[in-house]
Formats: C-alpha cells, structure tokens, sequence
C-alpha cells in the first residue's frame, strides 16, 4: 500500500465515525382518552312536528370516536339531548327520545360494549375495558306538541361525549 | 357498486375528526405556594377546529363541583381557557385542602358559541381522576 492510500484512509476514518452518531426521537404513551366529532349530526325535518336525526327521514346521525390509549382506564359517557339549547319560542311540550349505539370498533372484543352498556334517563355508559378506537352512533328525535307545527327559526340541541377516567 | 365507492368517498371527505385530549388520566395533587393549597398540572390539548374555549371543572366522585381556581388568564374567566386549533395548553388547578377528599375528578367540557348556524352540535368532556391522596 503506498503512502497517498495511506493517508486518505486516515482521513476516512473520523469522517465516517462521525456520521454515525444517534439523533433519537423520544415519546410517551401514557393513558389518555381522546373524544373525536366525526359527524355532528343534522336533524331531517320529515313531518312538521318532527326532528330526526334519522337517515330515512332526511337526518344524519352523529358519530363520535373514542380512542383508548391504555386498556380499563376509562369509561365514556354519551347524553343525548333532552331540550333544545336555543330554540324559538315554544308553547307546548317537546318530547325527546334518542339512543346511543356502538356503530363499529377498532378491536373485535369491543363489540361486547353493546351488551354491556349501562342506560338511565337519556344517558348511555360503556365501561371501555379495551384499547383502541371504537365509534358510537346517537340518534335523536324530538316530536313538538301532538302534532303540532314546528315554529320557524334556528334549533340546536346538545350530545354530550364524556371519557372519565376510572 | 357504485353507491359503494360513494359510500366509502363521503366517509373520507364529507366527514372532518376533531378531537379533545386531556392528560394527565391520574394528576397528583402537590403543594402549591400557597399555604393551605394544593395544585395539580394538566395538559390540555385541542384538536378541534369548532373549538375555542374549554371549561375547567372539579366534581366529587358524585359529580357534584367543588370550588377552584385555575392559572388560566384567558379573558371570559378564571376556569374557561382558551386554546387554538392544534394546540395544547399546559394549565395549574388549585384546590384548597379541606377540599381535598372531597375533590375525585378534574375535567374539561368544550364550549360552544350559541349564535350557529349548525342545528346538532356536540360538546365533549374529558375527566381525570385524582391520585389517591
């Protein structure tokens, strides 16, 4: 080996030590729960009286996704409304019915949720025991008076989405 | 066939994901520097578009609330903060100490502006549990 090998060797040699030095990307998964609005949904207006979320009836039903970082660390609640947070005025009674569903799920034993939910007054619990995605369907109707004509005007009624930790 | 492959465009695009995240699940509550006061630091981070402002609350294990004082400087309130789509905030919560056994969750419940034009709207919650005293 002659001596201009030599010495460009010796140059090489720090060069590529250098280029191996680590950058590292550093993170944290800790529990955590995230509450997704995917679709808000929308109330059809089929019959004068009436305001559905149904899709038959001109309405989309919202969907909302939980995602679970760590398993058995949350339970999520689901509201569906029961009053109309501005309305016009009314002068008669509304009555509300509306359900919360598991739609689909990220994790096949998440379908077990369905069968286990806890429902009380216009409430809907699941005990989220795994971790991952899961997407929940609300539904909601609300009938004024008998049959009575909806005034005109802007209405807004409230889901609530809860994820509390356990 | 067809209603598939438009069934499965409008999942993609007329349909926007906002999420709410908060963290810490279990806060520790540590002495503050107030005599008499205990603090705990959450992280609040926004993912939605259609929100600005968070309430922050204490509850009771029955979800009763409990009286509180936040670092938040927003402008509408002491417990209201703001925080931008895609953000996060980092914010103190401080409880007193005769409240400490009662005091269980630390949540966050997104606010909405009254005056819009949607006709359903969703407000989201997110609870932590307070470490074991």
């Amino acid at each position: 080996m002659d001596i201009k090998t030599i010495t460009t060797l010796a140059f090489l040699m720090p060069a590529t030590a250098a280029m191996a030095v680590d950058s590292p990307i550093s993170g944290v998964v800790e529990p955590k729960c995230s509450i997704w609005t995917e679709t808000a949904g929308v109330y059809g207006h089929p019959l004068p009286y009436k305001l559905t979320t149904k899709p038959a009836d001109g309405g989309v039903k919202a969907s909302i996704r939980v995602d679970i970082a760590q398993a058995d660390y949350y339970k999520t609640k689901f509201t569906h409304p029961n009053s109309f947070s501005s309305s016009p005025t009314l002068t008669d009674a509304v009555s509300w019915t509306g359900s919360t569903v598991v739609g689909a799920v990220g994790v096949a034993g998440m379908s077990a949720y369905e069968a286990a939910k806890v429902t009380y007054n216009n409430v809907t619990e699941f005990n989220m025991t795994l971790a991952g995605s899961t997407w929940f369907t609300i539904e909601s109707e609300a009938s004024y008076g008998s049959t009575k004509s909806l005034p005109a005007g802007n209405y807004t009624a409230l889901i609530v989405a809860e994820c509390i930790a356990k | 066939m067809y209603s598939k492959v438009i069934l499965a465009l409008c999942f993609v695009f007329c349909t926007t994901a906002y999420a709410h995240e908060m963290t810490p699940a279990y806060p520790q509550l540590k002495s503050s520097y107030i005599e008499g006061v205990l603090s705990a630091k959450m992280k609040l981070f926004n993912r939605r578009q259609d929100v600005s402002y968070y309430l922050i609350e204490v509850f009771t294990s029955d979800f009763k609330p409990i009286p509180f004082a936040s670092s938040s400087i927003s402008t509408v309130s002491s417990k209201v903060i703001k925080v931008g789509y895609n953000k996060s905030k980092i914010f103190d919560v401080y409880i007193r100490s005769n409240d400490i056994d009662r005091a269980v969750y630390i949540c966050t419940q997104s606010k909405l502006f009254k005056q819009t034009d949607q006709i359903s709207l969703i407000t989201s919650r997110v609870c932590s549990k307070i470490k074991d005293k």
